[in-house]
């Protein structure tokens, strides 16, 4: 500890930094919209870096704090938010191991992708705009990682859906992005629906929103075990669409229509592993839960893990290959938490975080220089760009697992607590691990090795054109250096204890089961399956080995159905909303309101003036001589009623 | 100042009715400022509401009819307590944006002001009688303009829709003068105070028959399935003001209605009907967001979106608990100002498109950043994204229903996703998508009358949205007692 212990003010501050710099943009934009206020478009980059630059500090100083109290919950009272009744519902910060990791983990990359944007960006019409919703997903991130009550953490996983689904639909002039923003947004809304239903059991039955005190009763066994299976299963659902979990996962490589930093910061480095955070700060509420809910954990990320790394294999887009990559990647955080690693979990977002964040920077800046994220066109990269080729090696080194880079501890970890938990679950890691290195290899092959093929024509209105590419800006290579740093050296905090330490201090004390020990085997599978993985790569896609053609013959119709994305797809966007909701309930809905409701309505209206065509000479028809005698006609009632006194009617 | 804040629209209706024929230019002006006053005047009464008096404040009372010679009576009695201030302060919040809002009239201006602000003396009378029979005349007051202003101004069938407005409300209302008759009589008296402290234990007709009579005529109003088929048909022809008061407030009425009278009169009542009750809100949330998904005009997938959303206020107040019932009048808060605002904006594109078909637009953003910016914050607000008031509110009706109808609340939750894919879909198709050469020469919405009037809305969403307790204090003072009075009769 290197400082005093943090002011809960400055926590706050991590938190209202971006907060104000998302208000003074978007104020900034109105009024020079509206008053011609001459407001800079450089200024909303500034006002951006400067913000989190003060979250970052501030999350620093923070985790200082969090190490010195061994990672426990420092004491912030929280604050009245709404008083009705029962409903009393307290936001605070909350500021343990697990917290503290996570701000110090988004201010960081936020701050170097926010850094990278200015280049990146440069010349964009939407400049200030993107730095607004930027601010608008930091600040709202923070406020989910900060969150000490379960709505609170709801409240910013929400927003931080809003500013994902504004950030994917950036350049909403394209129809794809467009629709990828809205596809985004509704398919995470199903998780949500069963994460709101969870916040509303669990509030029901304790009468509290408080993380820490939901966690204790449940480890007390102050709830049955079937409302402990309905909350998990309702947070599970909630984290299987946030963390692009199948079959929810469906949306994240579509979010790719989004600017390539955006993909960095949210739907790599930080949002997408909001789930895996959620299921760890609950943690306590899932071990007191009955067994199978962990096993559906680790099932549903092992399942995932190993499906995405299919598609991984079958992209061209080299964007969607690392989009494939994430969600195969949190499938493996998953797994970890469903085998009791809750440590490896955390510890392999972290390393994740720095790693997958890099490759994205690293394929933005390919694109920077070719127009295109199509690996088809690419090829011959290394020579233009040393500085990208060299980074984004030592990225996909990382990720594959290979000794001694931070990819590396935080995957062994992981393996070594499914290998004691259950072995099909290890079989199935090991089998990621081959597939992760090999799909990362094979787009490194096309992308940087080779001949260079082309690129594409810029769009209009972005940097000039030259035939051959170039090493990006340095507002875009500085960030990929210093990213390449962690990617190679956070691994280092598996050699103490400290990190084991730290993260498990958010822990309740008997739930800490310390470091797992080092089984030989498993380092060893984990070793070979990334150096054979590589290798594959290098046999098919850089050496043309004509095995390998031989062997994708023999797989039949199985490339097909990949590279359809097993048909998921298509079932929840032709089957489910075309056909189920557009044209069959939508349809049956609207007939039966109209030649139903409507007409049975219409048929007593008419019925009614039937009957009247008899007064009709009686009346005008006029409605206001029908208004006027209904007023007459209450006042007689009414008068004559007081005159005779309530007996008249009462006898 | 209660009186003064009900009349004071008429007032101004009334002048404006007597401008000579040629300064009719000032209508626009006269209405602006007695609108603009109503309003400040709603924010005093709501503002100034003693928080630790009980029962109704501010009342003004005198009688027609005494009591002594003919066993009650007649009487003119006007309070406000923490139910009706939120909605005093609506009434005054959107009877200026809807005078905002028709700056551009040009037909029949004075005669169109004047009805405008006929309309909202009439609901702001609903919301603040205490006695059934001048309820009821407020109640049917409100019918007189609506029809005119719908069957003169309006557009499409616009006599059409507004006769089948005023006959399912009048069919409503007969219905629910006869229940307040028999109460009425049965008690000797049509003070709602009264009545609630003493409700009667019977009567001429069984209760039950009596509570169906009244709730009818409240139930048209919100309205849900299966009576809510005036109220797209309505809203579509309507002029944009109309239809903002009409989602803003008049819905509003069948709410407050329930709320106000129903449950602390009938509470037995009520809560013998609560699972059918809870059975049509979560029909109505998911059956009206079915039908909006299907809508290809603007203004009447708002319209079908209300059915959906006043399902909620139902919904919260069947569970006949402190926190649904509270849910329910921050729902009708909330659905006021999130309604119409998404009125307004319909109705600003509609100025500068002439069109409301959403296969007509797209790439409006290009154009229209500004109002591109309002429809996205109020559209998010109505699929109910926190730090915007629909989430409150949603979630306080859930909150409270979850125990006690489990699964019509997991059916209503479930209208949250629908709701965004309503929402989304209107909003990609209309404001996304390359520039269309057809919208080239389209201004964004830059005239004061059209800011002031978002902004004013906005103001509310947001601050409710992000510090709740400037509406959630008051409204428990006013659910309190009601939620008593209704958990005592269980």
């Amino acid at each position: 500890m290197l400082l005093g212990q943090v002011p809960e003010a400055v926590v706050w501050a991590i938190y209202f930094a971006p907060v104000a710099s998302t208000l003074l943009i978007t104020a900034g934009l109105i009024a020079r919209r509206l008053f011609g206020f001459a407001f800079h478009d450089a200024w909303a980059g500034r006002l951006t870096i400067l913000a989190i630059f003060i979250s970052f500090l501030a999350a620093l100083w923070a985790l200082d704090s969090s190490i010195g109290a061994d990672g426990e919950a420092l004491g912030f009272e929280p604050h009245l938010w709404l008083n009705l009744f029962d409903l009393h519902i307290e936001m605070g910060v909350r500021i343990d191991g697990l917290s503290a990791i996570m701000a110090v983990v988004v201010t960081s990359v936020s701050l170097l992708v926010q850094i990278y944007s200015v280049g990146y960006m440069h010349g964009d019409s939407g400049y200030a705009r993107y730095f607004a919703f930027m601010s608008l997903f930091t600040a709202a991130m923070l406020g989910l990682v900060l969150a000490s009550s379960l709505l609170q953490l709801f409240v910013h996983w929400e927003l931080v859906g809003l500013a994902s689904y504004l950030l994917i639909g950036f350049w909403f002039h394209r129809p794809s992005a467009a629709a990828a923003a809205k596809k985004a947004f509704i398919v995470t809304r199903f998780g949500d629906f069963a994460f709101l239903l969870a916040v509303l059991l669990i509030f029901g039955k304790t009468g509290t929103f408080d993380i820490h005190e939901i966690n204790e009763l449940a480890l007390a066994g102050a709830l049955s075990s079937s409302v402990l299976v309905g909350f998990t299963l309702g947070l599970l659902s909630g984290a299987i669409g946030k963390s692009a979990q199948f079959p929810l996962h469906i949306w994240l490589p579509d979010a790719m229509e989004g600017p390539t930093p955006v993909s960095a910061l949210i739907h790599a480095a930080t949002m997408v592993v909001a789930g895996v955070y959620l299921i760890a700060r609950m943690f306590p509420s899932f071990e007191a839960a009955p067994a199978e809910v962990l096993d559906l954990v680790a099932y549903v990320g092992g399942f995932t893990a190993l499906l995405a790394a299919v598609l991984g294999l079958v992209q061209t887009d080299i964007k969607r290959v690392l989009a494939y990559s994430t969600i195969s990647q949190i499938g493996y955080m998953v797994l970890a938490l469903g085998v009791l690693g809750y440590v490896a979990a955390i510890f392999h977002l972290f390393t994740h975080a720095f790693f997958k964040a890099l490759l994205f920077l690293g394929s933005g800046s390919v694109n920077h220089a070719t127009h295109t994220f199509d690996m088809r066109r690419m090829g011959g990269l290394r020579s233009y760009m040393p500085i990208t080729y060299v980074t984004f090696v030592i990225g996909a080194l990382s990720l594959s697992g290979v000794f001694p880079l931070a990819g590396f501890w935080s995957k062994d970890e992981i393996l070594l607590d499914a290998w004691k938990y259950d072995k099909l679950l290890f079989v199935i890691g090991v089998i990621v691990a081959f597939m992760t290195a090999l799909y990362m290899f094979r787009a490194i092959f096309m992308t940087f090795w080779g001949e260079y093929r082309g690129g594409e024509e810029p769009e209009a209105g972005h940097d000039d054109f030259s035939t051959h590419p170039h090493e990006s800006p340095p507002s875009m290579a500085f960030p990929l250096m210093i990213l390449a740093v962690p990617a190679v050296l956070a691994g280092l905090f598996a050699l103490g204890s400290d990190f084991t330490h730290l993260i498990e201090g958010s822990l309740p004390a008997e739930l800490r089961h310390g470091k797992p020990s080092i089984e030989g085997i498993v380092v060893a599978a984990s070793l070979v399956a990334a150096l054979a993985g590589i290798g594959v790569a290098a046999a098919v896609y850089l050496y043309r080995n004509p095995a390998s053609e031989a062997v994708a013959a023999r797989l039949g119709p199985l490339p097909g159905i990949v590279e359809r994305k097993y048909y998921l797809d298509f079932l929840a966007e032709t089957v489910v909303v075309r056909w189920i909701l557009n044209a069959g309930l939508q349809r049956i809905a609207d007939l039966f309101d109209r030649y139903v409701v409507d007409a049975i309505v219409n048929g007593i209206g008419t019925a009614t003036r039937l009957a009247g065509d008899g007064l009709r000479r009686a009346e005008a028809g006029y409605v206001q001589a029908y208004t006027s005698l209904f007023f007459i006609g209450i006042v007689i009632a009414v008068v004559v009623v007081a005159l005779l006194g309530t007996d008249v009617v009462s006898r | 100042m209660l009186s003064v804040f009900v009349f004071l629209p008429a007032v101004g209706a009334l002048l404006i009715a007597t401008l000579p024929r040629h300064r009719t230019a000032d209508a626009r002006w006269i209405a602006l400022f007695f609108s603009a006053i109503t309003f400040i005047l709603g924010i005093v009464i709501f503002a100034r509401l003693d928080h630790a008096a009980e029962g109704y404040q501010l009342v003004d009372h005198f009688e027609w009819i005494r009591a002594g010679d003919t066993g009650f009576a007649v009487q003119y009695v006007l309070g406000v307590d923490g139910l009706s201030a939120p909605l005093v302060l609506l009434t005054g919040l959107l009877g200026l944006a809807s005078v905002l809002v028709s700056w551009r009239i040009e037909l029949r201006v004075k005669e169109y002001f004047a009805w405008l602000l006929l309309l909202e003396t009439s609901v702001a009378g609903v919301f603040t009688s205490l006695d059934l029979i001048q309820f009821f005349f407020f109640w049917e007051l409100e019918l007189l303009p609506m029809y005119m202003l719908i069957s003169i101004w309006g557009s499409g069938r616009p006599r059409y829709s507004a006769m089948k407005f005023l006959l399912f409300t009048m069919a409503g209302s007969a219905l629910m003068l006869a229940g307040f008759l028999v109460l009425g009589l049965q008690a000797g008296t049509f003070d709602i105070a009264a009545l609630t402290a003493n409700p009667p234990a019977e009567a001429l007709v069984p209760l039950s028959i009596v509570f169906w009579l009244i709730i009818a005529a409240f139930l048209v109003k919100l309205p849900v399935f299966p009576v809510h088929t005036w109220l797209p048909d309505a809203h579509t022809d309507a002029p944009t003001a109309v239809s903002v008061m009409l989602a803003g407030v008049l819905l509003k009425m069948g709410g407050y209605g329930i709320l106000r009278i129903v449950l602390p009169i009938l509470p037995g009542e009520a809560q013998d009907f609560r699972v059918i009750l809870a059975a049509i809100a979560a029909f109505s949330v998911i059956y009206g967001a079915i039908l909006t998904l299907q809508q290809r005009d603007l203004k009447r997938l708002v319209a079908y979106s209300s059915v959906s959303h006043m399902g909620y206020v139902l919904l919260g107040v069947s569970a006949m608990g402190a926190a649904g019932l509270s849910g329910a009048a921050l729902q009708m808060f909330s659905h006021g100002v999130i309604t119409g605002l998404l009125f307004i904006v319909v109705g600003v594109m509609y100025d500068r498109t002439h069109t409301r078909q959403i296969s007509d637009m797209s790439g409006l953003l290009h154009q229209m950043p500004l109002l591109g910016l309002v429809a996205i914050i109020a559209g998010f607000a109505a699929l109910g994204l926190p730090a915007l008031s629909g989430f409150v509110a949603e979630f306080a009706v859930f909150a409270g229903s979850l125990q006690a109808h489990p699964a019509a609340t997991i059916i209503s939750v479930f209208g949250v996703v629908l709701a965004a894919g309503y929402i989304l879909w209107a909003v990609q198709r209309v404001f996304t998508g390359p520039a269309d050469e057809r919208w080239s020469g389209l201004g964004d919405a830059t005239e004061w009358y059209e800011l002031a009037a978002m902004a004013a809305m906005l103001v509310f969403i947001i601050g409710v949205g992000v510090y709740p307790r400037l509406l959630t204090d008051v409204v428990e003072l006013g659910i309190e007692p009601i939620a008593l009075i209704v958990q005592a009769a269980a």
